[in-house]
C-alpha cells in the first residue's frame, strides 16, 4: 500500500525541527529548552527515516537509531547540568544565566 | 551468515588507544586510594596522548595513499593523521596545565577520562568518512567538552558555561543532522564520496534539497569551528569554564571543526564549489570582523582570546575557502602555529589566574612580564604571533592564507585579511603594554593573594612547548609545509 509522498514527511519533519529551533531560541526554562532540543533532532530522525523508505535503503534507519541514543545521552548530560545548577542555587530561567556576559 | 566488514584497527589505533586511557582513568577512579587517584589518572591520560602521538606518527608515515577503511566509514590518510597530532600534543599539554588547577580533587579522575576521551572523539572525527560517523563523533566530543566546561562547580560560571554551551552545541549539531538528513534525501547516499558521484551523475547541483542540507552542515560546522555568526557561544563558555579546560578548547576543538569542514566541502560538494566557496568566504569576513572588533573592548583577557580565536578562525577560513591544495596546505599548516598560540596564551592566563585568584583582566596584568619573566616574554611572543608579525608561525600562516587567496583571484579577501590584522594589533599589543609599561604604583594592584605560589614546573613547561612550537614553526616552515603539502594531498581537490 501506498502511503504519503515523502515531501509530506519532509513537511512535517522540517515543521518539528522549526518548532524545536524556535523553542530553543524563544523559551526560557532550560527544561523546555532541552525538550526542543529533542524535538529538532526528532524532526531529523523523521526525515531520515522518510528519505530511508524513498530510496529503499536501510542507511537512514541506522543513523537514525544511532541518533537516538545520542539524543539520550545529550538529555543525560543536560539534565545533570540543570540539577545542579539547581542544586547550587539558581532560577531556572536562561535569562538569569548572566553571569557571563561582556 | 552476517556480512561482517573487515576491520583496520591500526587506523583506528589513536582512538582506541585514548579510548583505553580513558576507560583506565575512570577505573582509577574508584579503584586507586583518594591521594594517588590524582597522580595516577594523570598519567594515565598523559601516556594515552602520547600513545595517539605515536600511533598517529605511524599512521601518517604508513599511509601515503589514503584510503577509505572499515566499510567504507572511516579514512586513513595522512590529512587526518596529521590532524590527530596536533589534537594529541594539545590534549598533552592540557594534561600538564590542569594538573596544579584548584578543582575538587574529588572527582579529579572523572575530569581527565572525560579530557583522553574526548580526544578520542576528535581523533575519530578528523577520520570521518559519512555523515552518520561525522555525526557521531561531533557529539563524542562535544558531550565530553560540555561536561568538561562545567566540571568545576565551585568555580562561579563554570555550570553556567557548561549549559550555555550544552543549549548552542546541541544545537549546532541539530542543524548538523537535520542538514545531513537533506543531502541524504537529496542524493539516497551517506558517503562523502558517493554524495559527490550521485550529485555529478544525477545532474542535482542545483538540488533545493542538496543546498539547503549543505547550508546546514556548514552552519553546524560553524558552531564548532566558532566562526561568525555562529559564534555567540564562544565568549561567555571561554570565560566561564576552567582555563585548562579553554586552552584545549580553543586549540583542539577548532583544529578538528575545520579540518573536517574542508574535507567534508571538497569530498562531498565539489560540484556546489561555486555556492560554498562564496558562502565560506561570507563567514569568513563576517569572523574576521566580529572577533576583531569586538576584541577592542574587552577588558576580560579569557574573552579578548575568545574573540582572538574568533578572528583566527576567520583567518583559516579564507583558506578553507579558496578551495585549492594551496588552501588546504595553508590550513594545514596555520593550525601548527595556531594551536600552540592560543594553548599558550590561555596556559599563561591560567598561571596568573592562579596567582591572583580572582579572573585576569588587563588591569590586573599589570606587572606581570617583569614578576614572571619566561611567562611574560611567552605571552608577548604569542601576542605577536597572534598578530601575525614575523619570527613567529603566525606570520607565515597569515601569508600562505592571503596567497591561496590572490591565487584564487580574490585580492579583496586579501585587503580584509590586511585590514583586520592592523586593526588587532591594537589589542595584542595593549596585552603586552599592560605586563610591562603600566607605570609603577599600578604594579602593587596586583599583589599576590596569599603570597607567591610556588613555580609550577609542568605549566611552565607546557608553555614552553607552545613557545617552541610558535618560534621554531617559523623557522622550520620548509619541513612543516611539506608535511601539510602531502596530507593535503590526500584530498580530492
Amino acid at each position: 500500500m501506498l502511503g504519503p509522498s515523502v515531501a509530506w514527511y519532509l513537511g512535517v519533519a522540517a515543521f518539528l525541527f522549526g518548532t524545536g529551533a524556535l523553542g530553543v531560541l524563544l523559551r526560557r526554562n532550560p527544561l523546555i529548552v532541552l525538550l526542543s532540543l529533542e524535538i529538532m533532532l526528532n524532526g531529523s530522525n523523521l526525515a531520515l527515516i522518510a528519505f530511508s523508505r524513498h530510496h529503499g535503503n536501510g542507511d537512514g534507519q541506522i543513523f537514525a537509531l544511532a541518533v537516538m541514543a545520542v539524543a539520550a545521552s545529550e538529555v543525560v548530560v543536560g539534565l545533570g547540568l540543570i540539577v545542579a545548577l539547581n542544586r547550587k542555587r539558581l532560577a531556572l530561567d536562561v535569562d538569569k544565566l548572566s553571569t557571563l556576559r561582556g | 551468515m552476517i556480512h561482517r566488514p573487515s576491520v583496520d584497527w591500526f587506523a583506528l589505533a589513536p582512538a582506541l588507544i585514548l579510548l583505553g586511557a580513558s576507560g583506565l582513568a575512570l577505573l582509577e577512579a574508584v579503584l586507586v586510594p583518594r591521594g594517588a587517584r590524582k597522580v595516577v589518572a594523570a598519567a594515565t591520560t598523559a601516556l594515552g596522548f602520547l600513545g595517539g602521538i605515536v600511533a598517529a606518527i605511524w599512521l601518517y608515515v604508513d599511509s601515503v595513499h589514503g584510503e577509505r577503511v572499515i566499510a567504507n566509514a572511516l579514512y586513513r590518510d595522512r590529512w587526518a593523521a596529521l590532524a590527530i597530532v596536533i589534537v594529541c600534543c594539545v590534549g598533552l599539554a592540557s594534561v600538564a596545565v590542569s594538573w596544579s588547577e584548584r578543582m575538587s580533587e574529588r572527582h579529579i579522575a572523572e575530569y581527565y577520562a572525560l579530557l583522553a576521551a574526548a580526544g578520542a572523539g576528535m581523533a575519530f572525527f578528523v577520520g570521518a568518512a559519512n555523515l552518520m560517523t561525522l555525526f557521531l563523533s561531533l557529539e563524542w566530543f562535544s558531550l565530553c567538552l560540555y561536561v568538561m566546561c562545567a566540571v568545576d562547580s565551585e568555580l562561579e560560571g563554570s555550570l553556567e558555561a557548561g549549559l550555555k554551551y550544552l543549549i548552542v552545541g546541541s544545537f549546532g549539531s541539530a542543524a548538523l543532522l537535520f542538514g545531513s538528513a537533506l543531502v541524504y534525501g537529496a542524493t539516497g547516499k551517506l558517503g562523502f564520496v558517493e554524495i559527490a558521484q550521485a550529485t555529478a551523475t544525477g545532474g542535482l547541483s542545483h538540488d533545493a534539497l542538496l543546498v539547503v542540507g549543505l547550508a546546514l552542515v556548514l552552519a553546524g560546522l560553524g558552531f564548532k569551528a566558532s566562526a561568525a555568526p555562529f559564534h555567540m557561544w564562544t565568549p561567555d563558555v571561554y570565560e566561564g569554564a576552567p582555563t585548562p579546560v579553554t586552552a584545549f578548547m580553543s586549540a583542539a576543538t577548532k583544529t578538528v571543526a575545520l579540518v573536517v569542514a574542508l574535507r567534508v566541502l571538497v569530498t562531498a560538494f565539489p560540484q556546489e564549489a561555486r555556492l560554498w566557496t562564496w558562502a565560506v568566504a561570507g563567514i569568513a569576513v563576517a569572523s574576521l570582523a566580529i572577533g576583531n572588533l569586538a576584541a577592542l573592548v574587552q577588558r576580560d583577557v579569557k574573552r579578548m582570546l575568545a574573540y582572538s580565536s574568533i578572528s583566527h578562525a576567520g583567518f583559516m577560513l579564507i583558506a578553507v575557502a579558496t578551495g585549492t591544495p594551496l588552501g588546504g596546505r595553508a590550513l594545514m599548516y596555520y593550525l601548527i602555529p595556531y594551536s600552540a598560540i592560543a594553548f599558550g596564551g590561555f596556559a599563561v592566563v591560567a598561571a596568573r589566574e592562579r596567582e591572583l585568584g580572582v579572573p585576569v583582566t588587563v588591569d590586573n596584568l599589570a606587572g606581570f612580564g617583569w614578576e614572571r619573566p619566561f611567562l611574560g616574554i611567552s605571552m608577548t611572543l604569542f601576542m605577536l604571533g597572534s598578530a601575525g608579525l614575523p619570527f613567529t608561525g603566525g606570520f607565515v600562516g597569515k601569508f600562505y592564507a592571503f596567497s591561496a587567496a590572490y591565487d584564487h583571484g580574490w585580492i579583496w579577501l586579501v585587503i580584509v585579511g590586511v585590514v583586520a590584522t592592523i586593526v588587532s594589533l591594537y589589542y595584542y599589543l595593549g596585552v603586552v603594554r599592560a605586563m610591562y609599561m603600566r607605570p609603577a604604583e599600578e604594579l602593587r594592584l596586583a599583589a599576590v593573594a596569599g603570597g607567591s605560589p610556588p613555580r609550577e614546573a609542568l605549566l611552565q613547561a607546557a608553555v614552553g612547548a607552545a613557545f617552541v612550537v610558535t618560534f621554531g614553526s617559523f623557522f622550520a616552515v620548509q619541513p612543516l609545509i611539506e608535511l601539510a603539502r602531502h596530507a593535503a594531498s590526500s584530498l580530492p581537490f
